[in-house]
C-alpha cells in the first residue's frame, strides 16, 4: 500500500516536473496567427456559409432586416506588429519586389490554408498585443509592379484605372439589391440580386475622391503568449462579416450596393475595425515537447489552463 | 517584341503598337477615338508613350500613378485588348521563346508572373526616350533655328509655358484648356470627383507634337492649326477653366495673329526628333 502511494507521488512529481519543465530558450520561434471569417448572430459564432452564384437562399440579414448571402470574401493584412508587457517587439517586414512581396497576407475565404498567417523569427518572449493594417498601404503601391500577394493578375485585388489595392472585396446577393452592379469576380455583370463591396483607398487628398479606408487596429489578448523555439503559438481571430454591415453605419443594400472606388467604401471601412475581434490564443509546444507533455498531462493541474492545454487541443 | 505583339490581346489581333505606332511618336495615327478588339471603340486617344520614364501620372487623368501599371488598364479593357492578365500570362508561358528570353533577362524567373511582364513593357517604355529634335541641338548650340521659329519660341514661353513647361513641355498637372461647358468625360474628375477637377486633363508632352494628330484627349482636333484656332477664338467658359485662358475683360483664350499662329507652328515642328523615330532599336 505504501508503495504504491508513493509510486503515485513519485508519478505526480515526475508529471508536476515535465510541466514545470517549460524551458527559456531565447531563440526565436514562430507564431501563427489564424483569421478565421464568421458570422455572429444572436451572440452565437457560426462559421461563414458561403453561396454560389444564382442562389436564392438568404442566410444572413444586415442591420435593416435585408436579407443577404455571400458569394465571395477577401482582405489584405499587412505589417504586422506584435508587442508584449516586457518591451518585446517584433515587427513583419514590409517590402515589394518582383520575385515576391513580403509582409502581405490575402485571406480569402474560400481558401482555408490563408487564413493562417506563420509569422517566423519572432524574439523570444511574451506578447499581448496583435497590430496590423487591413489593406495595403503606399509601400505596396508607389514601386509600381510587384509579385507574390501583391500579384494582381493572382489576387485579383488591384484597381487598374485608378491605381491602388482594394482592402477588403466583398460580393453577394440580396433580394432588395437594385442590381446593375459592375466588376464583380463571382457574379455576372449586371446580377439581378448583386451586391459588391470593394473597399480600399491608400492616400487621403481632403476634398477628393481620394480617401484613405486602410484601417490600423490593435488587439490585446486576455492572456500572455510566450514564444520562443520550443514553442509555437497561435493567436486567433475572429472577422465578423455581419459587422461589415451594421457597425458605426448601417449599410442598406438597396442604395450604394456597387462600390468600386475608395469614395463610395468609407460607410463599409469604418464598419471593419468592429469586424475583427481577438478570440483566444493557445499556448504553442513543439512536438518533442508534446511527449513530454503528454506523459505529465495526467496528472499536471497546473497545465488545465482554461481547459485548453497547448495549442493541438490536447484533451485534458 | 511584346509591344508590337497581338498576343497580348483576346483575339491576338491588337498589339500595344496598334494604338501606340512608332511612325507617329507612338500615338494613333487613325483613329481619334482608340479602336480595340472586334474594332470596338474606345472613350479617348491614344497618346504619345515617349519620355514616360519622366512622367509623375499616366493617363488623361492621372489615375495610373506608375508606369508598370499603365498596360493592365489596356490588357483588361474590354474596349481595347480585353484580355485578362492571367491569360496574357498562360499564353506567354506556353509561348515558342517568350519563356527564354524571359529567363535571359531574369535569370532568377522559371515561370513569367505579372510583375516581370510589367517590368519588360515598362523597361521597353522607358527607352523610348525623345530628346535629340531640332530644338534640343538649339538648346545644346549644336545647331539653329530659322528666324520663324525663334519667334515662334518666344510666342510659346509668352504664352503657353505656364503649362507646357521645361523640357517635357508639360507642367505634369491637370488643367482646363476651354474645350467644352459640359463634359460628357470628367477628366481628372473621373479619379478625384472633386467639382474643382471637372473637365481637367492632364497637359500633355508636346515633343513630337507635330506627329501626334489628332490632337486632345478624344482627338477632335485635327492638325495643329485647329488647336491654335482652338486657343485663339474657340476657347469655352465654364467653371473650371484655367485662369490663363480667362483673359481679362470678359475675354477668352490667348489671342494670336496668323502671323504669330505660323510662328508656332513652326516652332512645334522643331520638337518632332527624327532620330528618336528612326532608332532601330524600336
Ligand atoms: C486600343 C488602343 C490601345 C492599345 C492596344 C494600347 N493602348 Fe495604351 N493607351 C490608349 C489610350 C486611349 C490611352 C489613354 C487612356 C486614358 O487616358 O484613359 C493610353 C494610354 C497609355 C499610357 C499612358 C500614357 C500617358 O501619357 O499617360 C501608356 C504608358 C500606355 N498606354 C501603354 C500601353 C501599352 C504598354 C500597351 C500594350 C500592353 C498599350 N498601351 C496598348 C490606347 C491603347
Ligand atoms: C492652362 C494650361 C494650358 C495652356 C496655357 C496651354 N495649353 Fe495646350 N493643352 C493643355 C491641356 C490641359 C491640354 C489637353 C486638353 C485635353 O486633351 O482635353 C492641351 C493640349 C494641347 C495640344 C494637343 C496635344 C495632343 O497631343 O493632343 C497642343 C498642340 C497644345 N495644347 C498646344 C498649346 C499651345 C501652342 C499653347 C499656347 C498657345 C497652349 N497649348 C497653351 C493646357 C494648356
Amino acid at each position: 500500500m505504501k508503495n504504491k502511494l508513493f509510486f503515485l507521488l513519485a508519478f505526480l512529481a515526475f508529471g508536476f516536473a515535465s510541466c514545470e519543465k517549460e524551458s527559456e530558450s531565447k531563440e526565436p520561434g514562430t507564431i501563427d496567427i489564424n483569421f478565421d471569417n464568421v458570422a455572429i448572430v444572436n451572440g452565437t459564432q457560426t462559421q461563414l456559409s458561403m453561396a454560389t452564384a444564382g442562389s436564392t437562399t438568404y442566410t444572413y440579414t444586415n442591420g435593416m432586416s435585408q436579407t443577404f448571402n455571400v458569394t465571395l470574401l477577401r482582405y489584405f493584412i499587412s505589417a504586422i506588429e506584435l508587442t508584449g508587457p516586457n518591451g518585446e517587439y517584433f515587427k513583419d517586414e514590409v517590402s515589394v519586389s518582383a520575385a515576391g512581396s513580403k509582409g502581405y497576407y490575402l485571406i480569402d475565404e474560400s481558401k482555408s490554408a490563408s487564413q493562417y498567417v506563420t509569422l517566423n523569427d519572432v524574439p523570444a518572449g511574451e506578447y499581448n498585443k496583435l497590430t496590423f493594417t487591413v489593406g495595403v498601404d503606399s509601400t505596396g503601391v508607389v514601386d509600381g509592379a510587384a509579385g507574390g500577394m501583391l500579384d494582381p493578375a493572382t489576387n485579383k485585388m488591384f484597381w487598374n484605372w485608378n491605381s491602388g489595392y482594394i482592402a477588403v472585396k466583398f460580393e453577394g446577393q440580396s433580394p432588395v439589391s437594385n442590381s446593375g452592379i459592375t466588376g464583380s469576380e463571382s457574379l455576372a455583370a449586371g446580377a439581378a440580386n448583386g451586391i459588391v463591396y470593394h473597399v480600399g483607398g491608400w492616400k487621403n487628398q481632403p476634398g477628393t475622391a481620394f480617401v484613405y479606408n486602410n484601417k490600423r487596429l490593435s488587439f490585446t489578448f486576455d492572456t500572455n503568449v510566450k514564444v520562443d523555439k520550443d514553442r509555437n503559438p497561435e493567436v486567433h481571430m475572429v472577422f465578423d462579416m455581419l459587422k461589415l454591415f451594421k457597425g458605426t453605419k448601417t449599410i442598406d443594400f438597396t442604395g450604394n450596393h456597387n462600390v468600386h472606388k475608395p469614395a463610395d467604401g468609407v460607410d463599409v471601412a469604418n464598419n471593419i475595425p468592429a469586424a475583427f475581434a481577438f478570440d483566444h490564443a493557445f499556448k504553442g509546444i513543439t512536438n518533442e515537447k508534446k511527449l513530454d507533455h503528454l506523459r505529465g498531462v495526467f496528472f499536471c493541474f497546473s497545465c488545465l489552463h482554461k481547459g485548453r492545454c497547448g495549442n493541438q487541443h490536447l484533451p485534458v | 517584341m511584346l509591344f508590337n505583339d497581338p498576343l497580348l490581346s483576346r483575339d491576338q489581333s491588337v498589339a500595344c503598337s496598334n494604338c501606340h505606332a512608332k511612325g507617329t511618336a507612338f500615338t494613333d495615327p487613325q483613329h481619334a477615338l482608340s479602336l480595340g478588339v472586334n474594332e470596338r471603340q474606345g472613350t479617348r486617344n491614344a497618346p504619345s508613350i515617349a519620355n514616360m520614364a519622366f512622367m509623375k501620372e499616366f493617363m488623361w487623368d492621372g489615375g495610373v500613378i506608375h508606369l508598370d501599371f499603365a498596360p493592365p488598364n489596356a490588357i483588361e479593357n474590354p474596349l481595347e485588348m480585353d484580355e485578362t492578365l492571367e491569360a496574357v500570362l498562360r499564353k506567354l508561358n506556353r509561348h515558342g521563346s517568350y519563356p527564354g528570353l524571359f529567363k535571359k533577362a531574369f535569370p532568377e524567373l522559371d515561370t513569367i508572373t505579372t510583375p516581370y511582364l510589367l517590368y519588360a513593357l515598362s523597361q521597353y517604355q522607358a527607352m523610348l526616350v525623345s530628346a535629340s529634335s531640332a530644338y534640343d541641338q538649339y538648346q545644346l548650340g549644336k545647331g539653329s533655328l530659322t528666324e520663324e521659329e525663334r519667334q515662334g519660341l518666344d510666342l510659346f514661353k509668352a504664352k503657353c509655358a505656364t503649362c507646357h513647361s521645361g523640357a517635357l513641355f508639360t507642367n505634369q498637372d491637370y488643367a482646363n484648356n476651354g474645350l467644352d461647358t459640359v463634359f460628357p468625360d470628367l477628366g481628372r474628375a473621373r479619379i478625384t470627383e472633386s467639382d474643382a477637377d471637372l473637365g481637367k486633363f492632364k497637359v500633355p508632352s508636346l515633343r513630337n507634337v507635330a506627329l501626334t494628330a489628332p490632337y486632345m484627349h478624344d482627338g477632335r482636333f485635327k492638325t495643329l492649326e485647329n488647336v491654335l484656332d482652338h486657343y485663339a477664338a474657340g476657347v469655352k467658359s465654364s467653371p473650371t477653366l484655367a485662369r490663363e485662358l480667362s483673359g481679362g475683360k470678359g475675354q477668352l483664350g490667348i489671342p494670336l495673329t496668323s502671323q504669330e499662329k505660323r510662328q508656332l507652328i513652326a516652332f512645334l515642328k522643331t520638337l518632332t526628333d527624327y532620330a528618336f523615330l528612326l532608332d532601330p532599336r524600336f
